[in-house]
């Protein structure tokens, strides 16, 4: 016994207990971390994955039973008591049941997509491999079997089988073809409606802005206003031929249907154009499904999101945060720069600097929502309305910068973040040796000469320290953007063909809010809730991305200047 | 010659001649009078008189603290530097007052160059660290700057060890090396005065043996001021010598001189060692 307390009080002494403590604490961390990962990976990546379709009996007791077609989405454990107690007749000897979330999609058909059964209750459970499930630009997923195609209303192919027989194939493969031809007519329309159009639409705005800003300089000779009917005419002229296209293409779109047999075994017939993509899971290979999640996944990242949000893509989401990240960075790291320089190089250091400091490092503790609303009252309603006045008099009374858009929310962050980079520069000039200070004023540099050839140089790896920090801030900063500028869908990227290209007036989506739009003002909240996950882990991603390449920046800085710990 | 072997230095052995040179027949380049200068209440130099001859080394000698460092950072107003620091008296180059109202100090820093105790290359190319001076003047010719830069390191003695390798880090050199590129830089912009403070006391020996037989070849351009920690080297590389003591002026005179028979009781007790 005494030999054993010997040994414990040597442990301790030894430090191993720290050791210990230190290294708990880490794994906890790391622990934390990963989980959190993990758990936003699992659910969010899942989603994409091409579920098989279950068909069986569905016979609750106390009501009729009926045929059931639908994926499975996630599945719980419920007491029987409390399903007892909402009137569903269970079995006595039951204590729990598992009750699972089916997505039955066909929301035109049955009014939602969703619905709980108790997993005891479905029966009779197969995956008939000529099911196939339609992703539709609207009312979601369908569900069913294909009966026939038809071109102009003349059936081109038909079938009766449920089962893949040659003519159910054969259907089928007339559907994919019709599928392929209303896409490659859809993305014309698209571009046509979207970018050509768009961009007239743009011109004919400059031309009335033009002209506007004329009338009120009253500079609007009549050789002008010839000159504007002269190009507005032409922009015109452009337009009916795009409208011409346009209809000859809606008329092309429109000519395939196809008839669909669902699950209560009703025939719905729907145009094929309405189909983003038709699959049958059931029917796929282990290749196959990853080629299909390959191509979700890839419509994730690239395509403008469908459905308030529910399906489709995020890329104007990211895009949007990349370019508010990357924008803040330019506005933030000379504005801190500059700061900091003078705090530490040029003021004199007292007990007003020492206030000065002490009240920027506090501003870095300030509420962010706060700076969301000094960037409403102060940059929007203030000086938004101030340009608005000075610059773009023409617009009036609808606001150009006088209301949220880009450059106000990369301007509101860059204020939440100029703290950071300001502390990490000072610490940075701070640790500069004097004597390299010296060695070049005694070559006959000015102190600013100084400052610029040799210690900003020197201190940039710790300017980057602070630009990484403050990156890492403001990517995942979304409360005070819902204030000034962000919108749950914007019409068009700030960045585009159109003059002037940048358009920092413009509103813009973000990852962040969009994770919140989605998760929490989303109609359909069950279609919802894996784009939720798959968004936040890409918002983690994209704020992993943008402080690696910052990091690199500043390791390779580090490497330049590395001798100076002399 | 047996007086010349006095006390525990053997100024024979040491190389140089022995003529005694008389500081009333020199040139002068700078020239002190009454300088005072104050760290807020405390005065570090109290009341210096003394000028330095130009074209020749004249040596700062004294225990740690005595004042002759800073009184070399005088001459080129470093001590500008410090906030607290005042000065009163006259600091003339060339009867110029350094300390004038208007004086340009990034101009007259160009004419009074400066090397310091520990080497302090900038983290640019050896190439770059030369011209640095060069393009802080707003000379930018390519040409201009490649023969000012071989003149510099061939004075520094430094050309042969670095022509192939102009463009690497000068934070890769010895410290030696990097001494002597600081030598280099301050050579580029063609001072008139070199100010060297204790330019090998961060060295080894051999390093420290070059510096010195540079000093030797640099003298025949520049007018040097250097302050030494070390007794052999004040007497191999000075003309002049300057013995300090908290913050006076105890001795100055020709090295063989204030090495062989000091007139102070103070110098000869520290050039002996007996105390400092």
């Amino acid at each position: 016994m005494k030999m054993k307390k010997q040994t414990v009080s040597q442990w301790v002494k030894s430090g191993d207990p720290w050791v210990w403590l230190n290294a708990g604490a880490v794994a906890i961390s790391v622990i934390m971390v990963l989980g959190l990962l993990t758990l936003i990976a699992v659910r969010g990546l899942g989603h994409f994955w091409p579920a098989d379709i279950a068909q069986g009996t569905y016979s609750l007791p106390g009501s009729a039973p009926y045929t059931l077609v639908a994926e499975r989405v996630e599945t719980t454990e419920v007491p029987a008591a409390q399903l007892r107690e909402a009137g569903i007749n269970v079995a006595d000897h039951h204590d729990l049941m598992q009750r699972t979330l089916m997505k039955t999609g066909n929301r035109d058909v049955y009014g939602s997509d969703f619905r709980w059964i108790l997993d005891e209750y479905f029966t009779d459970v197969t995956k008939p491999e000529m099911l196939f499930a339609a992703e539709r630009h609207e009312w979601g997923n369908l569900y069913g079997y294909l009966k026939a195609v038809k071109e102009d209303g003349q059936v081109v192919e038909s079938t009766e089988d449920l089962t893949p027989t040659a003519s159910a194939l054969a259907t089928w493969a007339v559907f994919e073809k019709s599928i392929e031809r209303a896409t490659k007519i859809y993305d014309a329309i698209h571009e046509v409606e979207k970018d050509e159009i768009g961009a007239i639409n743009h011109k004919l705005e400059r031309l009335r802005l033009e002209q506007r800003r004329l009338e009120l300089n009253d500079a609007l000779t009549p050789q002008k206003q010839a000159d504007l009917d002269a190009k507005r005419a032409e922009q015109d002229a452009l337009y009916q031929g795009l409208q011409q296209r346009l209809i000859d293409l809606y008329a092309q779109i429109n000519r395939d249907t196809f008839v669909v047999q669902v699950m209560d075994g009703s025939i719905h017939e729907l145009q094929v154009a309405k189909v983003v993509r038709a699959y049958r899971p059931n029917a796929m290979g282990i290749p196959q499904k990853i080629g299909f999640y390959g191509a979700k996944v890839w419509e994730f990242l690239s395509a403008e999101p469908r459905e308030a949000n529910t399906e489709g893509g995020v890329f104007p989401a990211i895009f949007g945060t990349v370019m508010m990240v990357l924008l803040m960075t330019v506005l933030v790291t000379p504005f801190g720069v500059v700061a900091a320089v003078y705090l530490r190089e040029y003021a004199k250091q007292g007990v007003v600097t020492r206030t000065i400091r002490i009240a920027v490092n506090n501003l870095a503790g300030v509420p962010s929502i706060v700076y969301g609303v000094f960037g409403l009252g102060f940059f929007i309603y203030f000086m938004g309305s101030g340009i608005d006045q000075a610059f773009f008099p023409e617009a009036l009374p609808s606001p150009t910068f006088g209301t949220g858009g880009l450059m106000w929310a990369s301007v509101t962050l860059a204020l939440l973040t100029v703290p950071v980079v300001i502390v990490a520069t000072e610490e940075g000039l701070s640790r500069i040796p004097r004597n390299v200070r010296e060695g070049s004023l005694a070559l006959g540099a000015t102190k600013a000469e100084t400052l610029w050839r040799v210690v900003l140089p020197m201190a940039s790896p710790a300017i980057m320290t602070g630009v990484i920090l403050a990156v890492a801030r403001a990517a995942g900063e979304v409360a005070p953007l819902m204030l000034v500028g962000v919108v749950k869908l914007a019409p068009s990227l700030p960045l585009d063909g159109n003059y002037p290209y940048i358009h920092l007036d413009q509103k813009f989506m973000h990852l962040g809010f969009h994770i919140y739009d989605v998760g929490f003002q989303s109609p359909n909240v069950e279609a919802a809730r894996p784009l939720v996950y798959a968004t936040a882990l890409l918002l983690v991603i994209v704020i992993a991305l943008l402080n690696l390449s910052a990091v690199t920046i500043r390791n390779h800085l580090r490497e330049k200047y590395k001798s100076l710990e002399m | 010659m047996s007086d010349t072997k006095t006390h525990s230095i053997d100024i024979s052995t040491m190389q140089r001649s022995h003529n005694t040179l008389r500081i009333e027949d020199e040139k002068v380049c700078l020239s002190v009078k009454d300088l005072h200068l104050y760290y807020g209440e405390k005065e570090a130099l109290k009341g210096i008189d003394m000028i330095i001859p130009e074209k020749k080394v004249t040596a700062f000698i004294g225990p740690s603290g005595c004042g002759k460092s800073t009184l070399l950072r005088c001459f080129n107003r470093m001590n500008d530097l410090v906030d607290s620091c005042r000065i009163t008296g006259d600091i003339n180059l060339h009867n110029q007052n350094i300390y004038a109202k208007g004086t340009d100090v990034a101009e007259l820093r160009r004419r009074i160059g400066m090397v310091f105790q520990k080497p302090n290359p900038f983290p640019k190319s050896i190439y770059e660290n030369v011209a640095y001076g060069l393009r802080i003047q707003g000379i930018n010719k390519k040409r201009v700057i490649d023969e000012t830069v071989e003149w510099a390191l061939r004075s520094a003695a430094l050309w042969d060890e670095v022509k192939d390798r102009l463009h690497e880090s000068a934070l890769g050199m010895s410290g030696g090396q990097q001494q002597r590129l600081v030598i280099a830089r301050t050579v580029a912009v063609k001072p008139e005065v070199l100010l060297l403070d204790e330019p090998a006391s961060a060295l080894d020996p051999i390093s420290t043996l070059k510096i010195e037989e540079l000093i030797h070849e640099l003298k025949n351009e520049f007018t040097i001021a250097i302050v030494t920690h070390n007794m052999q080297q004040a007497a191999r590389v000075s003309d002049y010598t300057a013995f300090m003591y908290m913050g006076d002026m105890v001795e100055f005179g020709d090295t063989n001189t204030l090495f062989t028979n000091p007139t102070k009781q103070q110098t000869e007790d520290y050039i002996t060692g007996r105390y400092g």
